[in-house]
């Protein structure tokens, strides 16, 4: 038996059919079915945490975990859930309702003290979504909600929303009436004709549903709201003038120049505005637009200029593709609203009590004025168009920062000695407005003498 | 063939009448026995948490009984010079080697068959699931023997020249080792940009026993997982644990047989 040549063949033979099989054919297949954390468990848990993740107790763990979550939600202990949200993801990536859940607390929860969101946590809610998404590809909900997220918090990027709603229109688990919101998903992504297509589709699918079983009060209720939906927008797209321009028809016969449409003439709203830095952090803006009817609500965005990854009004929402619970300390990122009332706005946005999500360490801010009639009121958009054809401003009407959309956008430089009126502005009330600024009023409660900056308009020269 | 089925029929009996085995036996079924229990305590799905926490009890205690029963087998022989008596007769040292190998395998099926049985036993008065359920259950529990009798054939390789304590570390530092390598890989080859690191973990992926191909729990404690070609998979990862079987049994034999006792 002693150094026996076929049993060392017969060894060799073995080991290397082993390899093969396992690297062409088990691995793969493990990968891609039995895998449990789907390429994330190793390298974002401790060790200890890696062979209970393995082990049958990962499912239990993170149920216990999240059942203590609960506990310090309801304490509004929110820095606590935080961490306990990613291991219960990482120890159970199947456990829906955690990535679900966490994803709107992260998206929501982290306010200032005036209740404004922290959207430098929006790219990693978003991660979190994506992560879910790809850790539960047979179930809608994770789509759905990633979509959500897009639609609702970011409102900005719409084709993205759109995206992850028709992902999750595929999977067959999703409920009759979560397909109905990527109808305005496509409304507000642009994509008027396939909002259209969907809502007769789903129609169809109502009335099929309701047809086999009347008695059920859901099927009765969802037929007749997507029934009155297709009925509103219909009319809605016939007197903003969409059939007349994208029909052959109205190409033809030049509808839209020959008609009476409510989109006709563009209406310039006169967006004006001022801002002044009436105490340290706390900038009061104000200024008109000239839309009586209430509904307007203008985004205003004071960011670092060099905002890691930001665009005009808004920063790469979707940069972020690894879940990270603390985002950088020292970046400022501010959103609000200004709502229009009477055709004025006025608003005091205080960032003083918030030093953690204002830091304010920059050189040079940007401060940016923001509205999208995409994600306006339909009673508003009757005037201004699905896309803002009825809409113009003869000073920021811009066409450039999205693609393909008509915006109004206007943005100034400030700087950090003016916002935290320090240096040369420690005597003085930095006060920014546009050209076709009106005063209507002091607005330096101080007494001190306020420095006007005239801000070229986007037409202005 | 026959000196090769005595010496496992008489393992078979030396395991049976083992204490130390018996009372990790009896720990996995009171272990099974309060996990539905526990389902409660949990946000997740009771059925869920019920099976991810049995299939634990199940393949940890497994893995208990597979070491110690395989760690002490040769070393013990040689220590009481009984190896003497049966070596003297008509025995070569593989028949020797294989028969103990096969005993432990007999042992063990016996031991996972029963937690195997109480486990479908609670599952089934518990969650009163379909039969088809049940059999996911079973044939989970399978494979977790096909594991476990490639744990015992790392033991028995290590015992023909290492003590039994410094196998035990060994045999399970392995086993827990093989249960991470394929997350591991994963993990590197989607977020690691170095070749050569994603080179060592394949490697050693590739060479290593890899005893997490043995658990698809996943998709039975997540239903609603679309699986594709699941009974080839099946076979392979099958074909995989008798073929490293063999390599271990066949390093084994060759060891052993140059050994002096």
């Amino acid at each position: 038996m002693k150094r026996n040549p076929v049993l060392i063949l017969v060894l060799c033979v073995c080991a290397v059919l082993q390899g093969v099989l396992h690297a062409f054919s088990i691995f793969p297949q493990w990968e891609r079915d039995y895998s449990p954390g789907k390429g994330n468990v190793v390298q974002q848990l401790a060790p200890d945490q890696i062979f209970l993740s393995l082990f049958g107790f990962r499912e239990f763990l993170a149920g216990i975990l999240w059942v203590r979550a609960d506990g310090f939600f309801d304490e509004g202990n929110y820095d606590a859930v935080l961490p306990i949200i990613r291991l219960c993801t990482l120890l159970d990536p199947k456990q829906i309702d955690v990535y679900a859940t966490g994803m709107w607390h992260i998206g929501y929860n982290f306010t200032d003290e005036e209740q404004r969101s922290d959207r430098r946590y929006i790219p990693s809610a978003l991660a979190l979504g994506k992560e879910g998404a790809k850790n539960n590809p047979n179930t809608y909900e994770m789509f759905f909600e990633t979509g959500w997220l897009w639609y609702h918090k970011v409102q900005d990027d719409f084709p993205k929303a759109v995206t992850w709603f028709e992902e999750a229109q595929r999977r067959n688990d999703i409920q009759p009436a979560r397909r109905n919101l990527l109808v305005w998903a496509y409304q507000r992504a642009g994509e008027q004709q396939k909002s259209l297509n969907l809502l007769f589709s789903l129609y169809e699918r109502a009335k099929e549903r309701f047809d086999k079983n009347d008695a059920e009060y859901s099927n009765r209720q969802n037929r007749d709201t997507i029934e009155g939906n297709l009925d509103t927008m219909l009319v809605r797209m016939a007197q903003r003038g969409w059939f007349a321009q994208n029909t052959p028809e109205g190409k033809a016969g030049n509808w839209y120049a020959t008609g009476a449409y409510d989109t006709k003439p563009p209406f310039d709203v006169g967006f004006s505005v001022k801002a002044t830095v009436v105490e340290p952090k706390v900038i009061k803006l104000e200024g008109t637009w000239n839309v009586l009817p209430v509904g307007t609500r203008i985004k205003v965005i004071l960011k670092d200029k060099d905002y890691p990854r930001g665009v005009p009004a808004g920063m790469d929402w979707d940069a972020d593709n690894a879940v990270n619970l603390d985002p950088p300390k020292d970046i400022t990122y501010m959103q609000d609203e200004l709502y229009v009332r009477n055709r004025r706005f006025n608003k005091k946005v205080d960032m003083s009590r918030d030093p953690g999500m204002y830091p304010f360490t920059k050189q040079e801010y940007v401060l940016e004025f923001y509205y999208n009639p995409r994600i306006a009121p339909p009673h508003i958009q009757d005037k201004f168009g699905f896309d803002g054809s009825g809409m113009t401003d003869k000073n920021f009407l811009n066409t450039s920062i999205r693609q393909g959309e008509r915006v109004i956008y206007a943005s100034f430089p400030l700087t950090r000695d003016m916002i935290w009126r320090r240096g040369k502005w420690a005597d003085k009330v930095p006060s920014i407005k546009t050209a076709n600024y009106i005063e209507t009023g002091k607005t330096s409660q101080t007494g001190q003498d306020d420095v006007l900056i005239d801000v070229p308009a986007l037409r202005g020269k | 063939m026959n000196a090769v089925f005595s010496i496992a029929n008489t393992t078979v009996g030396e395991a049976i009448r083992r204490r130390v085995l018996l009372i990790i036996l009896m720990i996995g079924v009171l272990l099974l026995s309060i996990v539905p229990s526990l389902g409660v305590l949990s946000a997740r799905s009771e059925s869920s948490v019920m099976i991810a926490t049995m299939f634990f009890v199940l393949r940890f205690t497994s893995a208990l009984i597979a070491i110690i029963l395989t760690v002490y087998m040769i070393p013990n022989e040689i220590e009481r010079r009984t190896i003497y008596t049966i070596l003297s007769k008509p025995v070569q040292r593989w028949q020797f080697l294989l028969g103990k190998f096969f005993g432990a395998v007999l042992a063990l099926a016996m031991m996972i068959g029963l937690m195997s049985l109480v486990m479908i036993v609670l599952f089934w008065v518990f969650r009163h699931p379909d039969i088809g359920k049940l059999f996911e259950l079973g044939r989970q529990a399978l494979l977790y023997f096909v594991e476990m009798s490639l744990l015992a054939a790392v033991a028995i390789f290590f015992s023909t020249f290492t003590t039994p304590l410094v196998n035990f570390f060994i045999s399970i530092g392995l086993w827990l080792v093989g249960t991470v390598l394929n997350p591991l890989y994963e993990t590197i080859s989607q977020n690691n940009s170095n070749p050569i690191m994603q080179k060592v973990a394949q490697f050693a992926t590739t060479l290593l026993p890899n005893f997490e191909n043995f658990d698809t729990k996943n998709p039975i404690i997540n239903p609603g997982s679309m699986i594709r070609n699941e009974t080839v998979y099946y076979l392979q990862v099958t074909g995989y644990g008798l073929l490293y079987i063999t390599i271990l049994l066949i390093g084994g034999i060759l060891i052993f047989d140059r050994r002096e006792v």
